[in-house]
């Protein structure tokens, strides 16, 4: 069909225009894939499915959401009261915002496994520590406005997660005050962090998309990695990106939409994980909810915050658990990229995966000296894994890499 | 192998979505189970009198328009019935409890919570508010004084005066109560996500048009793939 459409007079005048034939060839039609990849490597394409969804969704609901903390009937507000609005009067208004709040948590299960896919694989190692970068970059915006946009409905838990996580920037050395009060507009919670975050919520998306347009452009350039993590030039080893991988993808998308409109449409809470219980009850800024966590993409970080007795060494071990992150290129030293030929390495990865699902599931539990216990030990292997990664060559036998797929 | 390890990836996700995770509830106490049918006309119009008889003397559910009653197929009331119910309140008035906030203070130490969003609102949902209803005791310790002490709320020490008047019912009467706490839960979990059951008839058949989407495309896939191999 595409090459029905490219010869069209109308596409003649637009390629004439735009050179458009020849980036439809190099960036489809003839772009070179590995033909051995997974179906690890479809969570890519589902994260921009889920970006341009928030997008679309998020625009419609700014049409009827309105940032006001004004105090309404019954210890509500204006910005609850139109969140409900939404539910109850808009039409289909329950249908888009449920996707909205349902998309914010599937974005986190699809952006969490696709940089599992490039840890487990080594798709982080050179020559594409830029593109892991640019992830990380994506990473980090993606986390702001999900907070930004938690506090919108300005329930209990919106209200007391901002309070807590805008406290931590207080624990920043001599600008730390500084930067609490400019995130608050004041000296708490309350109306002028509703409109800031809002206005942040509706720019973070937009840099999204730009700076995601940043990471696939990266990745055209140094190409796709592939489960051996081997470099791959011979012509039979690749495929055109158009038709497998955009079939591949149209495939992995519906299966996907299969899930995610299960829960839209039959259990859009998921028992209190994707929208707390909490949620449903307006903010009150005299009555503490008996136990304040944040969302269940944000727990392992919160954990590894709450490891630490001290507020600033939490705060500045939070900051270093992400920002480790950005070297992590640097810091793996083997030849060998992916887990199958690492055998020590893929135990340990492994084990950092179940690890971050300890550290979320200490993180989102009420805390007691179990589990903080349990959290702390997850914290040390959190940071073990990254620490160990330039040492592990010296010991690590590695087993033969293949020639070729 | 790689299909193996992808369906097991997806039906962990599945498996997340399916979760109901047992938790506990607020006050301690194991919940009682509510027969709660948010489909069902008879029960949620039952309710709805139990709402407006009792709860609404302290209560309000704001975001429940006395024009709802009339438009939800769930309840569905006449213009006459509802007439009757609002008084002189205009149609697109929520349903507003008469008592005061101040009053209220006055007289209970604090303001009645809006029951609209009672149940996802609480741990435990509609069993809950049915746990709660019909969790009226002597404070074994003695201390609470009776109407206060409440089985399943947090701390036990409620604010609410037993409004079922369930302590030291008639052994004749726990049926009609429990059947009066059900249906009020039932009216409450309606209310909550008016849109529920519509949601639910919509999600049957975009989930059931996107399975067949998803064999279709895997089939495509399949078919466009077959000369590769990998």
């Amino acid at each position: 069909m595409l090459d029905k459409i490219m010869k069209t007079q109308l596409f003649a005048w637009i390629d004439k225009r735009t050179g458009a034939e020849a980036i439809i060839k190099s960036q489809l039609t003839e772009y070179p894939a590995p033909k051995n990849l997974n179906y690890m490597w479809n969570f890519g394409s589902l994260a921009l499915l889920v970006l341009v969804l928030q997008i679309l969704t998020g625009i419609f609901l700014v049409m009827y959401y309105k940032p006001s903390a004004e105090l309404t009937h019954g210890g509500f507000t204006v910005a609850f009261d139109s969140v409900e609005r939404i539910m109850r009067d808009v039409n289909f208004g329950w249908l888009i915002r449920y996707m909205h709040a349902v998309g914010a948590s599937m974005f986190f299960v699809v952006v969490y496994l696709h940089i599992g896919r490039g840890m487990y694989y080594g798709s982080f190692k050179a020559p594409r520590e830029l593109l892991w970068i640019i992830g990380v970059v994506i990473l980090l915006i993606m986390q702001g406005a999900a907070f930004f946009g938690y506090l919108l409905p300005w329930g209990q838990m919106s209200f007391w997660g901002a309070t807590v996580i805008t406290n931590l920037f207080g624990a920043i050395p001599v600008i730390g005050e500084l930067v609490q009060q400019l995130l608050m507009g004041g000296f708490s919670v309350g109306d002028p962090t509703l409109n800031r975050f809002f206005s942040l919520h509706y720019l973070f998306p937009l840099l999204l998309a730009a700076i995601v347009g940043g990471h696939i452009h990266a990745l055209h350039t140094v190409h796709s990695n592939n489960p051996e993590g081997i470099d791959l030039h011979k012509p039979e080893q690749m495929i055109p990106f158009h038709p497998y991988y955009t079939m591949k993808d149209a495939f992995g998308v519906a299966f996907f939409l299969v899930i995610y409109c299960y829960i839209v449409f039959f259990n859009p809470q998921v028992g209190g994980y994707f929208i707390e219980v909490d949620n449903y009850v307006p903010a009150n800024n005299l009555q503490t909810p008996a136990h304040i966590a944040p969302v269940w993409y944000l727990t392992p970080w919160y954990t590894i915050l709450r490891s630490f007795e001290s507020k600033l060494l939490g705060v500045a071990a939070m900051g270093a658990s992400l920002a480790i992150l950005f070297v992590m290129p640097f810091l793996c030293k083997s030849a060998v990229r992916s887990a199958r030929y690492r055998p020590v390495y893929k135990i340990m990865v492994i084990m950092f995966f179940v690890d971050v699902i300890v550290l979320g599931y200490c993180g989102h539990s009420a805390p007691t000296p179990t589990l903080k216990l349990v959290g702390q030990i997850a914290t040390a292997y959190y940071f073990l894994f990254f620490v160990s990664l330039p040492v592990l060559p010296k010991f690590e036998k590695t087993k033969p890499v293949p020639e070729g797929i | 192998m790689k299909m193996t390890k992808f369906l097991l990836a997806a039906a962990a996700l599945v498996s997340l979505s399916f979760s109901t995770t047992a938790i506990a509830n607020e006050g301690g106490a194991h919940l009682k189970h509510a027969e709660v049918d948010v489909t069902d006309q008879a029960q949620i119009r039952r309710g709805l009198e139990v709402f407006t008889g009792v709860c609404m003397g302290c209560h309000s559910a704001k975001y429940v328009t006395y024009r709802g009653l009339m438009a939800y197929p769930e309840i569905g009331l006449s213009r006459e019935e509802v007439d009757e119910l609002r008084g002189d309140k205009p149609l697109t008035s929520g349903m507003i409890s008469d008592l005061t906030v101040e009053d209220a203070v006055v007289s209970y130490g604090k303001a009645p919570p809006d029951l609209s969003l009672i149940v996802p609102g609480r741990r435990g949902g509609a069993n809950y508010v049915y746990s709660l209803l019909t969790g009226f005791e002597h404070d074994p310790a003695g201390k609470i004084p009776d109407g206060n002490f409440n089985e399943f709320f947090p701390g036990n020490r409620i604010a609410m005066p037993d409004p079922l008047m369930w302590l030291d019912h008639d052994a004749a009467e726990t049926e009609e109560l429990e059947k009066q706490a059900e249906d009020v839960a039932a009216f409450l979990a309606f209310i909550a996500d008016p849109h529920q059951n519509e949601r639910h008839a919509i999600g049957v058949w975009v989930v059931g048009f996107l399975l067949l989407l998803t064999l279709v495309l895997w089939r495509l896939k399949v078919e466009v793939w077959k000369d590769i191999k990998h």
